[in-house]
């Protein structure tokens, strides 16, 4: 059976400390990195801690559809099981457990959604508008991993056995055998992979990464079917399900690390079998196996700050391995002020784009006017790349539905001028309003659709698990999650805002340009004559993000209607709670591509505006201050996010006094009302030399959107975004 | 009342402590060598000509009424030797080839904008500094923008280069909440030769601080070849020892961004080639003026 075994490669009679294994497994992390550009290409999203499947790995699913594909819950129960069944074991003796993993069943499934439910109807308005509707997409809530450390994978067979025996409906039946056809598969895969670890250890010469997989394996063993009790074991579970599903899915994201770890770091050190810098090594471990999002402190349910000693050692583990990562701390009224300086330092000393900021006020407020009590709303942790969860308790699609704003202007201005003898901002803003609401209609529905029929197509088996609600009632949780809190986020913000303030200055202030002027510079891509003189006139209009301007004052229009059409989705669909938030992750450039040259100056197919984000040029000083104050405004406020992204220039962190400024620039960020805050820290001078040349820099990570990636695996497009935020907000050496 | 203003820079980390905005004024009474804001010496407008911007739209030559812009083989070209300053050429060109610096601005005007980072202002003890070009150049409207900051609960400091008789200046200088100023050189007849003035009111008025019983930073900017002596910082940290109120006294890296200014005024700059100090040498003057025994730093 294929492996990927790394035991034999050093003299017997080496020893190593934890260092010693951090540095071989950084460097084996950074190699692995380069492998799979070259073969895989590059990858414009988190890392995942994947590495490149073996070469002799194959895997051929089996069909249960007339098209060639699988869907529902025998579907993928039954090729999960398979899979699991010849899976590779990817063990490094270094590292202190187990469970890399190559690739995702969805990524390898030519058709994402089951034929028997089309979805027609809808699909003109989703490619009218652009909307990615999010049918058929997976993962992306926070699944409660203490109900697995309580558990356990015997334990999780046990409920599923036990609920099969009350829930006796035949939709019910399917769910709890092809459930039980999945853990059964887990706890078989894990008993192998117990077994072949142990194997290994007999026959590895060198005696420190013997011990190691012999511990490896005796953890492995019990984690098969048992509960874990150390810390060890803890994090390897975690591991394990993480594993477990991200191959189904791409997977969930992680919770609240420090709490969860907590307990059993204290029963270790009261059992005396643990030490701190153990305990490093094994979170640092934890974060070189996957790059799941996990938020450090914040307030317990009785509003005190939950840093504790443990979320000290997580900042220090991140560092000591120092790899794309994705901790994000809370900061509120009740801060621990030194852990926060500890954690802004740490952005600033590794400049990987770790730790993120939220901001508890804003969320927790904003969530509590879906009409959730305040206890709730602070259980809602920064889960993902923009958004937040309430571990086993929500599904969300956060991030996975998106209208691109900038097509539904695109939209109504062509239909404005098609039919208007006399154009004005105010008919073109009551057209925009019109498709808008179209759009989020569309887009509600769409979100309805898939909740109906998600379970057909492909059902959360491995989430389901760990949520509550569906083992107990024997449905997918796209039917029986606790709360129902569905994003619909917009993107593009900055693109319109930026257009209708355009337009009102030049055109109906100024009078430089007519509407049927700007029209046709616009259909001619600003190439007619005296078009790039008027594209530069429209570009350099009052701009959102330049601080009381009349783009900022469209951008909150725009934003006031789009919560509000979002919010009133609520009264259609009872039960569910539809949240909105400006997001566009990675799909910038490709919403821009579907949307031709907009009046704020921006040509064909170039990309919109990076989330929340003013585009490029909005003032010349690119102050921080400015665009946060900007993105603060547009808020919807309800719970999700319009986040800020940073780009910092290291050398305004270079002493105690620099820290302090971020320290209060951050805090500050965060209390005038924005809800994420990602920061990058990149020297201008590096960033453009690593474009030009990415291998000069192999271990250069960047904070991309919310996900934090190797800046040589991104694409040369994605590259050129990070270079084109960090000149905005740095400036270019001239400056006019 | 306006006052000439440069620029209003938002998010300024260097200008003082915590976060600030800093309201840069023009016009000055030196004419420092070095200095990296050229375009604030001048009390006037100046026109910047600022060539890799130009789109050849050639709008320009069509408003010029000096005829300082010309379409030449197919290139625009400009002629600075006709140009009145008028700006009307810089008013049509959308792309930032020409660039007017200067706009006489209300203190409304300016407070609109320095308004909106107040929290950051409070959370980091930080505020507005009014710098320039020489802030006592516009005394007047300094004063009146430095109530209206206090007004709104706003810190203010003042970046100077104390080259006005004490009398004349303590009425501004009374309004800040920290006074920041250059002592760039020790001798005399070396300041003279690189700033255009004797250095003996700035010395008096150094002097002159601490009865106002406001806290002051002196600092140095390092300049090579002109005031990175070992001798230059060694006079200067021995004088400021009998100083009460100085918070510290700071070594400033010489700052090359003014190159690009320079090229667009068509002035001559005498540093176009010359290189920030490498740390090394930073921490050996650092060295040399903490020991005199005063409080020093330097920036980043």
């Amino acid at each position: 059976m294929a492996q990927i075994i790394m035991v034999n490669q050093y003299p017997a009679e080496q020893r190593f400390t934890y260092g010693d294994r951090i540095r071989e497994l950084r460097k084996r992390k950074l190699l692995q990195t380069e492998e799979k550009i070259e073969k895989e290409g590059g990858l414009d999203e988190d890392d995942y801690g994947r590495v490149v499947a073996p070469d002799d790995f194959h895997f051929e699913p089996e069909s249960n559809h007339a098209d060639g594909s699988y869907y529902g819950y025998e579907g993928w129960s039954r090729n999960y099981a398979k899979l699991l069944s010849i899976h590779p074991l990817y063990c490094d003796p270094m590292d202190a457990f187990v469970g890399r993993g190559f690739f995702f069943m969805t990524r390898r499934k030519a058709s994402l959604w089951n034929p028997d439910h089309p979805y027609t109807a809808l699909k003109s308005a989703f490619d009218e508008y652009n909307i990615i509707c999010g049918i058929g997409s997976d993962g992306h809530f926070t699944p409660d991993l203490r109900m697995g450390f309580a558990m356990g994978w015997g334990g999780i067979l046990e409920k599923l056995k036990k609920y099969r025996d009350i829930n006796t409906s035949p939709e019910n039946q399917l769910f709890y055998r092809c459930e039980i056809t999945v853990v059964e598969a887990i706890i078989a895969f894990l008993t192998r992979m117990g077994y072949e670890i142990a194997e290994l250890a007999k026959v590895e010469r060198n005696a420190d990464l013997q011990k190691n997989l012999q511990e490896m394996a005796a953890v492995n063993l019990r984690m098969a079917t048992e509960k874990p009790e150390t810390l060890r074991e803890c994090i390897q579970w975690m591991c394990w399900f993480s594993f477990f599903s991200r191959l189904y899915n791409r997977g969930p994201s992680g919770g609240q690390l420090d709490e969860l770890l907590r307990p059993f770091y204290e029963h270790d050190i009261a059992a005396g079998i643990l030490d701190d810098e153990t305990a490093k090594f094994y979170i640092a471990c934890l974060f070189l196996n996957d790059t799941r999002y996990y938020q450090l402190a914040g307030p317990n349910d009785q509003g005190q700050d939950m840093a504790s000693h443990v979320s000290y050692l997580i900042l220090e583990a991140a560092d000591w391995i120092n790899i794309a990562c994705n901790l994000t701390v809370r900061v509120h009224d009740r801060m621990n002020e030194d852990f926060f300086r500890t954690a802004v330092s740490y952005l600033f000393k590794n400049k990987n784009g770790w730790p993120r900021f939220s901001g508890d006020n804003s969320l927790v407020n904003g969530f509590m006017r879906c009409g959730f009590d305040q206890t709730l709303a602070r259980k809602r942790l920064a889960a993902g790349c923009s958004w937040m969860s309430i571990p086993g308790m929500e599904y969300t699609l956060n991030d996975l539905v998106k209208i691109n704003v900038a097509k539904v202007f695109e939209v109504a201005f062509t239909e404005m001028m098609a039919t208007e003898a006399q154009p004005s901002t105010q008919t073109l803003w009551e057209r925009f309003e019109k498709h808008l609401s179209r759009a989020v209609d569309t887009t509600a529905e769409g979100i309805r659709f898939h909740l109906t029929w998600q379970d057909q197509n492909e059902p959360e088996l491995i989430c389901n698990l760990l949520s509550q609600g569906p083992v107990e009632t024997g449905l997918d949780v796209t039917k029986s999650a606790r709360y129902f809190n569905m994003c619909m986020d917009g993107a593009g913000i900055a693109t319109v805002a930026d257009s209708f303030a355009a337009c009102e200055q030049r055109i109906e202030r100024e009078g430089k340009i007519s509407w049927q002027a700007l029209e046709r510079q616009m259909n001619l891509n600003w190439n007619d004559i005296d078009g790039e003189y008027q594209r530069q006139m429209m570009l350099h209009s009052e701009r959102y993000g330049g601080g009381d301007t009349l783009g900022d004052r469209w951008a909150v229009r725009v934003n006031d209607l789009f919560t509000g059409l979002v919010r009133g989705e609520c009264q259609r669909y009872p039960g569910l709670n539809f949240i909105p938030g400006w997001f566009s992750w990675a799909n910038t450039l490709d919403f821009g591509s579907h949307v031709r040259a907009t009046p704020n100056g921006r040509r064909n197919g170039e990309a919109i505006n990076h989330g929340a984000n003013p585009t490029s040029g909005f003032r010349k000083d690119g102050a921080v201050t400015a665009m946060a104050n900007s993105i603060a405004s547009v808020q919807p406020f309800y719970g999700n996010c319009a986040p800020v992204q940073l780009e910092l220039d290291p050398g305004i962190a270079g002493n105690e006094e620099g820290v302090d400024k971020m320290v209060s620039m951050i805090r500050t960020i965060l209390e005038t009302g924005n809800t994420l805050l990602n920061i990058n820290i990149i020297d201008k001078h590096k960033i453009l030399e690593a474009h030009k040349d990415p291998s000069k820099y192999p271990d250069l990570v960047v904070r991309v959107t919310g996900f934090t990636a190797y800046f040589a695996m991104l694409s040369p497009e994605f590259r050129q975004l990070v270079v084109d935020r960090v000149l905005a907000v740095n400036g270019e050496d001239v400056v006019a | 009342m306006t006052g000439m203003v440069t620029e209003i820079e938002r998010f300024a980390l260097n200008d003082g402590p915590g976060i600030r905005t800093t309201v840069f004024l023009k016009g000055c009474d030196m004419n420092c060598a070095w200095c990296h804001n050229p375009e604030t010496i001048r009390a006037g407008r100046d026109l910047h000509d600022y060539a890799q911007n130009c789109i050849g739209c050639y709008k320009c030559v069509s408003v010029c009424p000096s005829k300082a812009h010309k379409r030449i083989d197919g290139a625009h070209r400009f002629f600075p030797n006709l140009c009145i300053q008028c700006g009307k050429c810089a008013k049509v060109c959308y792309a930032g080839a020409m660039v007017m610096s200067g706009e006489p601005m209300t203190v409304e005007q300016i407070m609109a904008q320095v308004a909106q980072d107040k929290p950051y202002y409070t959370d980091s003890k930080g505020g507005v500094t009014l710098s320039g070009g020489e802030v006592l150049c516009q005394t007047p409207f300094a004063m009146e923008l430095a109530d209206a900051c206090h007004a709104q609960g706003i810190s203010v400091g003042l970046e100077t280069n104390l080259n006005t008789p004490f009398e004349k200046a303590r009425p501004l200088l009374e309004k800040a909440d920290l006074i920041m100023c250059d002592l760039k050189l020790w001798d005399s007849v070396a300041h003279r030769r690189w700033t255009g003035v004797d250095n003996a009111v700035i010395l008096q008025n150094i002097r002159e601080l601490d009865s106002l019983n406001i806290p002051y930073i002196v600092r140095t900017p390092l300049i090579p070849g002109a005031t990175d002596s070992d001798a230059n910082i060694t006079a200067i940290a021995t004088f400021l020892k009998p100083c009460q109120n100085l918070m510290y006294y700071e070594l400033l890296n010489f700052n090359p961004l003014g190159r690009p200014k320079y090229a667009s005024l068509m002035r001559p700059y005498p540093f176009a080639e010359a290189k920030p100090l490498p740390r090394a040498r930073m921490l050996e003057l650092l060295a040399v003026a903490q020991s005199e025994g005063i409080p020093a730093r330097m920036d980043n």
